[in-house]
């Protein structure tokens, strides 16, 4: 097992406005899994992405990563964490606006010892004519897919995407996740990714349907279908 | 492989070209200004202190009735000393100032020649430069006296006239109507011997160790002198105010330039912090999903310091350079202005460096460090969903319904903003410090001048010159006789005049005050000029005295005998209302009794008339309006030409502070701006929803900011005046100085709305689509 989820507690507020978001979550994902976090809004799946993501904290729970336990690591080390092992991607594009593509990836590519060939992902994101503008000058579905260069430039061993299609359109968002389905059977990343659109759960090995906080339904999904194949 | 993000600093710093600029702007002008004027008094200074060797500065000098015969000079000169002689002619000239002539000096007190050449020929003159620049005459022009046409060949300085003081006891110099100059040896043997005055300047063989050694071998030496011709005036150096006088003087207005750094320091630390915390605003996001992807805090707070390093960096580089030639050469203007120095080397300065260049640049590198620090220990999620004071989001102020919705729209932008707006409310604050303390001390000065004319003790205070002789304890007998001789001389039968004791001691400097004289006034019972009684206890201690040092009934002075290890302490019984000077009042008796001298004894004289029928020469001060307007003009010459430098300098620096935080605040609000653009609001009024807000807060800064500023000025002031000058200015603050702010404020305001103004019709309206949650 790559990433172990045990007993993943989290609230928020206090006393009469406390809100528990997450409900003692457990659950263990392979390596190489495409997975998805499925559920409304409120639901809790991106306070739980955050968490996987070392960028939030569980109340309580432990999160265990290729063996090495995360309430063990300290600040430092979990930087070098989301360093050396995690891709994100987020509904935004936080793309640096004054750095062109290539350069956007770039960043990505600086924060590991052995990143993927540019050039090689440029070409697969489809931004090799575009690879010397500024984010302004792009589209949202351009920005998300430099977003995701950079994410996956330095290949990281796991993806987690936010709501990656959140703010683009039907066609836009099928070519996003075809490309995200692409990286991960070309680089065999583990990808996690958080939704609410139902449809793209049938493109996932792992299904987690989360509501108010606790799962739902998880199973593994034996009639996977190709991205380009979704519709909703 | 590069940190690919070092690519942004060079666009970065195209894209906010406006911030940075300022940025330069405020620390080119503090570097460049303050380290001119350090590197200006460091370099003056030190022509002033190597003059002494180069230009061999006399000793001393007295001047003789007579000529001095070889066996009296053989004579006095084996007193270890070499004598020289130094004679001069007064002219008067068709200017209506008055010369004082020398033949070329080559061997003591020698002349450096500041422009043109020394004159070889009759009729021809050097004159003074500061006295040619006040009276507006240049080299080649001509100047008449008694029908006596000279011709200026030269601008000169004499070593031993760096102050242009008429009479050594005057309080002031005045060098527009004073002047000293040289001519050849020829056209000075023509002068009529009737008008020589016989001055000799001496050097010892034996440079005395201090001030006190030099007190007693020049008063040994003027007691032989005395005895072996009829002296009429014995200056060693340590009195000569002047070739003193400057020295003293031009450290002074470091302690200005100091607070004025203090100030500047405060305002570049706060804008250093107020821009690095508007870039993490900005870049909230950014910043988050970096961190996120796994850049470290170290590697952002690095990336994010670059920038303001290198515009520091930059800054200080151009403003040292400016510091050394155009500031210096405004601020080496300023003190030949007010002093005849010689020639300067500019000297490096590493006081002027520490203090303007690498102060500022430390507290930079701190500020942003810390705040970049702070914000960066923000989670990647606050970052990313910018929440930056990592607090859980409020529930909004209610506002009441019965409200315009366009002020209720207003309020909230208000309260959205208050963090903001603090901000600029603080740098208001710090802007007007800096432009209260430029608009405050020339109204201070020209006020000052008024109180020392209106409040003069009596129109006329004469100072009388008794020898050493008629006062010499060490010899009581002589001393009694001498002064009997001289008392049937220094009688006057103006029915004015009022005879008074005066004596001058010195502060002992307590709490690292400047040390500095303290008049001592005699008064007889029933005075007419001094409205207060005196029994043989009262002291009383001038209003200027009291508000200086803090003093009261009850409380006790200690002052000291010039170059003495003599001490004297006084009770103070009560204030007496003197603006003018540093004093202290008692009874002529107590004061006599005090000094060891016959009760009898006067000094001088007050009186409200003119006293005309004592010989000059035994009058050695005469304090009257003129020369209290001398002093205070030569105060508005030498300081006021650094207040209004100051002045120009504080007003840039407010221009540039409005600018840099009204910038701030719309930069802050580009999203929302955008946002209501999309609705449909037109621009002007978004102008009215985001300008009007900060033009409120901008003027309500500058009214509740004043009397703070006002309070703070007062303490700053105190501090500075105290260790800048001897004697005091009551702290007077001129209304005229705050209405002169608040429309300079409300102007600067109204320009850098309008920019604003235009700067909102240029943000987009895709800003509002972009990087929002």
């Amino acid at each position: 097992m790559q990433l172990e989820l045990q007993n993943i507690k989290k609230s928020f507020g206090e006393g009469d406005s406390r809100i528990e978001v997450l409900k003692d979550i457990s659950l263990g994902i392979e390596k190489g899994e495409f997975v998805v976090l499925l559920g409304p809004s409120g639901s809790g799946k991106s306070t739980l992405l955050n968490i996987i993501g070392g960028i939030d904290n569980a109340d309580s729970g432990k999160i265990i990563i290729n063996g090495k336990l995360m309430s063990d690591m300290d600040e430092k080390a979990l930087t070098a964490y989301r360093r050396d092992h995690l891709g994100y991607i987020f509904q935004m594009y936080n793309l640096i606006p004054n750095l062109t593509v290539r350069e956007n990836i770039e960043v990505g590519a600086y924060l590991s010892k052995k990143p993927l060939n540019i050039d090689e992902i440029i070409d697969i994101l489809g931004l090799t004519n575009h690879q010397n503008k500024v984010p302004s000058q792009l589209s949202g579905g351009q920005q998300q897919r430099c977003a995701i260069g950079r994410a996956i430039v330095k290949n990281p061993d796991i993806l987690l995407c936010d709501e990656p299609t959140g703010a683009l359109d039907y066609n836009t968002s099928k070519e996003i996740l075809a490309l995200i389905e692409q990286v991960n059977q070309k680089y065999g990343n583990t990808v996690i990714m958080v939704t609410h659109n139902d449809a793209i759960k049938n493109m996932a090995d792992f299904v987690v349907k989360l509501r108010d906080g606790g799962i739902r339904k998880s199973y593994r999904n034996e009639e996977k279908i190709a991205a380009k194949e979704l519709d909703w | 492989m590069k940190n690919p993000l070092k690519k942004r600093l060079l666009r970065d710093l195209r894209g906010d070209f406006g911030k940075y600029f300022v940025i330069f702007v405020l620390l080119v002008l503090s570097i460049g200004f303050v380290s001119g004027f350090l590197v200006a008094g460091e370099s003056m200074i030190k022509a002033y202190n190597d003059s002494f060797d180069k230009y061999t500065i006399e000793d001393g000098n007295f001047r003789t009735e007579d000529k001095l015969t070889d066996s009296t000079k053989d004579r006095i000169e084996r007193k270890d000393i070499s004598i020289y002689e130094n004679f001069y002619v007064e002219k008067a000239f068709d200017n209506d100032t008055t010369i004082r002539i020398y033949a070329n000096r080559e061997e003591i007190d020698k002349v450096c020649v500041m422009k043109g050449r020394l004159p070889e020929k009759k009729n021809e003159i050097a004159i003074d430069r500061m006295y040619a620049d006040n009276n507006d005459l240049a080299p080649e022009d001509v100047i008449t006296s008694d029908g006596t046409t000279y011709t200026i060949v030269g601008l000169v300085a004499l070593s031993d006239y760096s102050a242009l003081f008429y009479n050594n006891n005057d309080m002031m110099f005045d060098a527009s109507a004073f002047g000293v100059a040289v001519v050849s040896k020829e056209q000075f043997d023509e002068y009529d011997s009737d008008l020589l005055r016989y001055n000799y300047s001496f050097l010892y063989h034996q440079k005395p160790k201090d001030d006190i050694e030099e007190k007693e071998v020049s008063e040994e030496l003027m007691e032989t002198i005395s005895k072996k011709t009829s002296l009429e005036n014995f200056i060693p150096r340590y009195l000569n105010q002047a070739i003193n006088f400057t020295g003293d003087d031009i450290g002074s207005d470091k302690a200005m330039m100091e607070v004025l750094l203090c100030i500047i320091i405060i305002i570049v630390a706060f804008v250093f912090g107020i821009t690095i915390n508007n870039t993490i605003h900005k870049e909230s996001c950014v910043i988050g999903t970096l961190r996120a992807l796994g850049y470290t805090r170290g590697e952002l707070i690095r990336h994010y310091m670059a920038m303001p390093l290198i515009v520091t960096i930059i800054s200080a580089i151009i403003g040292n350079i400016l510091g050394y030639t155009y500031f210096k050469n405004l601020c080496v203007d300023m003190y030949y202005g007010s002093y005849s120095l010689p020639t300067y080397v500019t000297v490096w300065s590493a006081d002027a460096f520490l203090k303007t260049t690498i102060v500022p640049f430390i507290i930079m590198l701190v500020v942003t460090y810390f705040i970049l620090r702070k914000k960066l220990m923000l989670s990647p999620l606050h970052l990313i969903r910018r929440n930056l004071s990592g607090e859980k989001r409020k529930a909004a102020v209610k506002l009441s319904s019965l409200i315009r919705f366009f002020d209720r729209f207003r309020i909230r932008i208000l309260i959205q903003n208050k963090s903001s707006y603090i901000i600029l409310f603080m740098g208001l604050f710090f802007a007007n410090i800096l432009l209260f303390f430029g608009m405050m001390l020339p109204p201070l000065l020209v006020h000052f001048q008024g109180i020392v004319t209106d409040t003069m003790l009596a129109k006329h205070t004469y100072l009388l010159q008794i020898p050493a002789g008629a006062v010499d304890d060490d010899n009581e007998i002589s001393a009694a006789l001498s002064y009997v001789v001289l008392r049937g001389k220094i009688n006057t039968n103006n029915p004015d005049a009022e005879k008074i004791s005066a004596c001058s001691l010195k502060t002992i400097g307590e709490g690292g005050t400047k040390v500095e004289d303290v008049t001592l006034y005699g008064i007889q019972e029933n005075s007419r000029y001094i409205d207060a009684s005196f029994d043989d206890k009262t002291v009383l201690i001038s209003s200027a005295y009291a508000d200086k040092y803090g003093y009261g009934k009850d409380s006790v002075i200690t002052l000291k005998e010039p170059y003495e290890d003599r001490y004297y302490g006084f009770k103070v019984t009560g204030v007496y209302d003197y603006d003018g000077a540093v004093a202290v009042f008692m009874s002529k008796k107590h004061l006599n009794d005090v000094m060891g001298l016959d009760e009898e004894f006067f000094s001088g004289f007050f009186s409200d008339t003119e006293i005309t029928d004592i010989d000059s020469k035994y009058i050695g001060t005469v304090v009257d309006e003129e020369s209290l307007t001398r002093v205070s003009r030569q105060l508005m010459i030498s300081m006021g030409n650094l207040m209004y430098l100051v002045d120009g300098f504080s007003v840039i620096m407010f221009i540039v502070l409005i600018y840099l935080l009204s910038k701030l605040i719309i930069e802050r609000n580009v999203q929302s701006i955008s946002m209501v653009k999309i609705l449909g609001y037109s621009k002007k009024e978004i102008a009215m929803l985001y300008i009007i807000p900060t033009a409120i807060v901008v003027i309500a800064s500058f009214l509740i900011s004043y009397p703070i500023v006002s309070c703070v000025m007062v303490q700053i002031f105190r501090m500075m005046l105290k260790q800048m000058m001897s004697g005091w200015m009551v702290i007077w603050l001129d209304p005229a100085a705050y209405v002169k702010m608040f429309i300079l404020g409300v102007v600067t305001y109204a320009v850098v709305a309008v920019i604003e103004y235009r700067r909102i019709g240029r943000i987009p309206m895709s800003e509002a689509l972009k990087n929002v949650e």
